[in-house]
């Protein structure tokens, strides 16, 4: 049951219920609407809208939400417009807000006043007990609440109890009409309009609403990603861009010199700027908070040391303890930057902590992705697997949260171009300090680059997988006595290492310079530079424009060729001759032709109550096809009485269009052609006693006209008319000659075939005496009696009988009421029946068995009979039978 | 950035049998042509995604019966479409006249604010033409129409004459397709709570591209 209600979005403490209303016509006033329940909004709570994923969105529709809460469900249609999906936002949000604060269940406190129900008042409790809810209590409206919508407001002065029920009846009366909606808060339930036609036939119901597709065509987006991904060479080209990666561990310090020497040492301005720091602060605050007043200051430093023949933005700042790292574009380049995100992951104590790690910074730069990562991997000499390790566990942890909710996300190496840099912290093993001064001296890098752990690491593919790094051509960074380029002269006197390094991977990156910089002497390591010359896709928009489209294109022949498809055998169908209680068929072969498997079934059309006319059924009228398989629909015709009458007279015509519908595909059109032959089967009284010929020899023309006459004019005053049809005589005429004696008579079914020779016989008059058994011709005799559009007694008497039936004189008197060539009819085989019981030792009748018989016969009910009206019928006709009453 | 929604219509194609509605859309979207007639005896739909301003319109174009026994059971097709091409022969006199029968029921059918085009088919034929191109200039003024002639033999006006009639049924519901879009943006701005700079400017460059 589908009614109208408001639903009004209610704030109070910041606690939100939905109020159900009934209302009053198009509800202007506050005493126009009623309270009818209440929906709490609690994390129970949920809106779903009720689409299946694989029906097409249409414009125009409703919009059907299912409301479920703590103690039942209701579905709700909501008019298509904008201010219902506003609405539903609002709802939305509204709960969002209850998910989103757990610790705070909502108490709803203040609905208490609106609870405490007004007995009696049922009405409103079973419409929506009917619509699926036991939740309702009524209370007079008041309105604490903050009202979404203005129209809400309306409602403010009803503070008053006691509402009138009656009104509510009214209401509930009329759920037929639609009712107008005030946009605004004001919600329909609406009801199905009888008015909509298109909509109630059943392949247009589920056609549902929005004009934009709601995720599930997110399916859509994602293949045509994939596609251009696919197809990216055809429409980018390389172009280079010059990045500058910079590492320094400042080991604590404060800036205290310029650092244009390390930024800006080269003539050209790069167009990026990477710059990682390590160990920017080593205090305790800055471990366990994460906070440090170093970061603006380094961030100062960084900004004023960059290259002063361009201007550079920040993009993105990200800082882990320690480690950060900051990125700067040219300003020229900032456009086309998009997708930045920036990552955390700490290896240090516990493996968790910031003290060591990785910070990352993402980004799309036209159409590459670039990752910087900077690291801070574990210390000391012999821990080279333990770096190793932090490698490996960056790599996995290191997540950035996908922009496309539906991908999963995205790993550092999934990146066209990875650039990592930072305090790696692998030194110069199986070499003493003497050694490794001496080489340094010599300036023998060379040599000293086979002691290099990390070198040796990468050479046995145990750490940086395809990276590559460029040819070191300066002194080890570590470590010098702090303010000088002095080797560490304290006690651990340590072995001087390259512990800050810049490496890549991916295509089209060619190193322009990798140096140290001596000059900075603020921390115990030097800082480390590199340029990169980085080849970055760009898009031709022609050829992006053209690719999409095929992509486009393509995706639409798919969906297309998907569209559920068959092919008929034949789509016209002839039925020849078609007679009354002849059966015929035809078959229609349908072969699912296309690429999915497909449902059909045949629809309804525009104002008509069924598929197709009465007097044909396709057999099977629905069902399923596998995609290459066949089914045989067989479409057959039968005339019985109900359908006899129009088509004998021509008002209808053995002729109807079916629709065949494959669901979510095309319809196919069905043309049912063909010709009746009359009958005095289903032919009036009146009009047969005109008859003096056969039906079939005469023109419909005329059997209409006649037909029409015996509607509106008294038979007995045209001339020539029998006193009963001659068809009747006939088949009562062979059975008074032939079946007097005949055993079960009536009771013995005849033969089908049979029938239709007797039937031909009577409306052909070919040949001159019946054919068939003596129980042929009788069931040809009831089944006359039965297609007779107005039974012997006709209708309107129908009643009058059923109150007499126990007086013979009153039966008597309804009997001579009749018209002149009913009265025949019912005169006439009452004195055959009694001529019959004559002969009941011979043929085992008795009057009870004939009154049975012929009573459902001669008195046909309008309506549907029962039990007792039968036994009235019978006891009428049984004062025929047993006595001549005429 | 990739947009996250379509905008689906759906279009119908009007017309007398045999002014070629069927070589119409199989031109629109497969650019095929199969100058062979066999009448369309149903309802047949193809789908076409069009960009426009930007925007991936995604349009289902239903293909009508044009003969004359069908057209009662066509009718109840009219009011699902918020678009229709009523579409002649130029090359028959009476397929031009019939236009204003196949007007009338649209606007007795069809939902109040359907756009309607006026498509003067088989260009190609011009030594066959019955009907003046001023003719259907006229008739398209009168009903307040765009008119196009075109020719699915020579593929002349076909994308133009769809591409027109998805525009005007953009315009035509501009201020649903607004506020929808807003709320799908909400739900966005929700799902990327990281990349202001990113979101804003796309929806501004949308409003910009799409309505202005």
């Amino acid at each position: 049951m589908v009614v109208s209600r408001l639903l009004g979005l209610v704030e109070c403490t910041k606690e939100h219920a939905l109020f159900v209303f009934t209302h009053r016509r198009m509800a202007i006033m506050g005493d126009d609407v009623t309270l009818d329940g209440i929906i709490p909004i609690s994390s129970d709570f949920a809106v779903v809208e009720v689409t299946s994923p694989d029906e097409l969105v249409v414009v125009g529709g409703d919009t059907r939400v299912m409301l479920n809460f703590e103690d039942g469900e209701l579905e709700v249609r909501l008019p298509f417009g904008s201010h219902s999906r506003l609405f539903l936002s609002e709802v939305n949000r509204a709960w969002c807000n209850v998910c989103m604060s757990p610790g705070t269940a909502p108490k709803f406190e203040w609905l208490h006043k609106y609870r405490r129900a007004t007995k009696g008042q049922s009405v409103v409790k079973e419409t929506l007990e009917h619509l699926g809810t036991t939740r309702t209590r009524i209370s007079q409206h008041k309105n604490t609440g903050r009202s979404l919508k203005t129209d809400f407001r309306a409602l403010e002065p009803e503070d008053q109890s006691g509402y009138s029920g009656p009104d509510l009846q009214s209401i509930e009366a009329s759920p037929d009409r639609q009712r107008k909606v005030k946009p605004g808060g004001w919600e329909d339930l609406k009801p199905e309009g009888r008015d909509d036609l298109v909509r109630h036939s059943s392949h247009t119901a589920s056609n549902k609403a929005t004009m934009l597709a709601m995720p599930q065509f997110g399916l859509r987006d994602n293949l045509i990603r994939c596609e251009l991904l696919k197809n990216e060479d055809v429409y980018t080209y390389l172009e280079n861009f010059n990045f500058f990666l910079g590492t320094y561990n400042v080991n604590g310090q404060t800036p205290k010199e310029s650092l244009h020497p390390w930024l800006s040492s080269i003539s050209t301005p790069p167009d990026m700027y990477c710059v990682g720091f390590q160990e920017l602060d080593l205090s305790k605050e800055a471990f366990f908070f994460n906070d440090t007043p170093k970061e603006t200051e380094w961030l100062k430093a960084v900004s004023e040391g960059l290259h002063p023949n361009a201007k550079y933005a920040l993009v993105k700042l990200v800082r882990l303890v320690g480690i950060m790292l900051l990125f700067y574009v040219k300003k020229e380049h900032a456009e086309h930057i998009s997708e930045v995100e920036a990552e955390t992951v700490g290896t240090g104590v516990m493996g968790r902590m910031g003290n060591k790690g990785a910070v990352a910074i993402r980004f799309r730069f036209h159409n590459s992705d670039i990752c910087v990562v900077n690291s801070h991997l574990a210390a000391h000499t012999e821990e080279y697997e333990r770096r190793n390790q932090d490698y490996k566990d960056i790599c996995s942890r290191l997540l950035f949260s996908s922009h496309h909710p539906n991908m999963t996300p995205l790993t550092i190496m999934k990146h066209n171009v990875v650039l990592w840099m930072g305090d790696l912290n692998y030194r110069l093993s199986d070499l003493d300090v003497e050694n490794v001064k001496e080489l340094i001296a010599k300036k023998d890098f060379e040599t000293l680059h086979t002691y290099d752990q990390l070198k040796r690491q990468m050479d046995e593919e145990a750490v940086f997988v395809g990276f590559e790094e460029g040819a070191i051509n300066f002194l080890p960074t570590y470590k010098y006595d702090t303010g000088s380029d002095q080797w560490d002269t304290s006690e651990k006197c340590r072995v001087p290492a390259w512990c800050d390094r810049i490496l890549w991977r991916g295509k089209h990156v060619h190193q322009l310079h990798y140096q140290s910089h001596m000059t900075l002497k603020t921390s115990d390591h030097k800082p480390v530079s590199s340029i990169l010359e980085i080849g970055i896709k760009l898009v031709n928009e022609e050829a992006y424009k053209k690719t999409f489209e095929e992509i486009v294109r393509s995706l639409d022949k798919m969906e297309n060729e998907c569209i559920p498809s068959v092919t008929l055998s034949r789509r016209e169908f002839q039925f020849k001759d078609v007679k009354f209680m002849q059966h015929q068929a035809e078959t229609l072969t349908l072969y699912n032709d296309g690429q999915v498997p497909c449902q059909f079934e045949f629809i309804q059309k525009l104002d008509e109550p069924t598929y197709c006319k009465p007097w044909l059924t396709a057999n099977p009228n629905k069902g399923f096809i596998a995609q290459g398989g066949t089914v045989d629909i067989d479409l057959e015709v039968f005339v019985n009485r109900s359908t006899a009458t129009e088509l004998n007279t021509g008002r209808q015509q053995i002729e109807d269009i079916l629709v065949l519908h494959l669901e979510r595909g095309k319809d196919y059109f069905l043309s049912v052609s063909g010709n009746y032959l009359p009958s005095c089967f289903g032919s009036p009284i009146q009009t047969l006693c005109q008859l003096r010929d056969p039906i079939r020899d005469m023109s419909l023309e005329n059997i209409r006209v006649l037909t029409s006459l015996g509607d509106e004019t008294s038979v007995s005053t045209i001339d020539n008319a029998l006193d009963i049809p001659k068809e009747i005589w006939q088949m009562v005429d062979h059975l008074y000659r032939n079946a007097t004696k005949q055993g079960e008579l009536f009771q013995q079914p005849g033969l089908r075939s049979e029938f239709q020779e007797i039937r031909d016989c009577l409306d052909t008059g070919m040949p001159d005496s019946l054919p068939g058994s003596n129980h042929s011709v009788a069931e040809a005799l009831l089944l006359f009696l039965d297609a007779l559009p107005e039974p012997v007694v006709p209708f309107s008497l129908y009643q009058q009988c059923l109150e007499c039936c126990s007086n013979p004189s009153q039966c008597k008197k309804v009997v001579s009421s009749l018209p002149q060539c009913h009265k025949n009819v019912f005169n006439y085989l009452a004195a055959f029946l009694r001529e019959l019981l004559k002969h009941s030792a011979h043929n085992g009748l008795d009057a009870n068995i004939l009154a049975t018989i012929f009573a459902a016969l001669l008195l046909r009910s309008p309506t549907k009979q029962d039990l007792a009206e039968k036994r009235k019928t019978q006891e009428f006709v049984q004062h025929f039978l047993v006595q001549d009453l005429s | 950035m990739a947009k996250q929604y379509d905008v689906l219509f759906r279009l119908l194609l009007l017309g007398d049998s045999g002014v070629g509605k069927t070589c119409l859309l199989c031109r629109f979207t497969d650019n095929e042509f199969h100058p062979s007639h066999i009448s369309t005896i149903g309802v047949d739909f193809k789908m076409k995604t069009l960009l426009i301003d930007g925007i991936k319109v995604r349009i289902q174009i239903w293909d009508t019966a044009g003969q004359e026994r069908y057209q009662t059971i066509t009718k109840q097709y009219y009011r699902r479409a918020q678009g229709i091409f009523l579409v002649y022969d130029i090359t028959s006199e009476r397929s031009f006249q019939h236009i204003m029968k196949w007007a009338s029921d649209v606007d007795e059918y069809a939902p109040d604010n359907i756009q309607k085009i006026l498509v003067g088919n088989k260009s190609d034929e011009e030594e066959k033409r019955q009907v003046a191109t001023e003719q259907g200039n006229k008739l398209a003024m009168a009903y307040g129409m765009d008119f196009f002639e075109t020719s699915a033999f020579t593929n002349h006006n076909i994308t133009e004459s769809f591409t027109r009639l998805a525009e005007q049924v953009l315009v035509a519901n501009k201020k649903d397709l607004d506020l929808l879009r807003m709320s799908v943006t909400d739900e966005l701005n929700l799902a990327a709570l990281e990349e202001e700079e990113g979101i804003t400017d796309g929806t501004d460059a949308t409003e910009k591209s799409c309505w202005c």
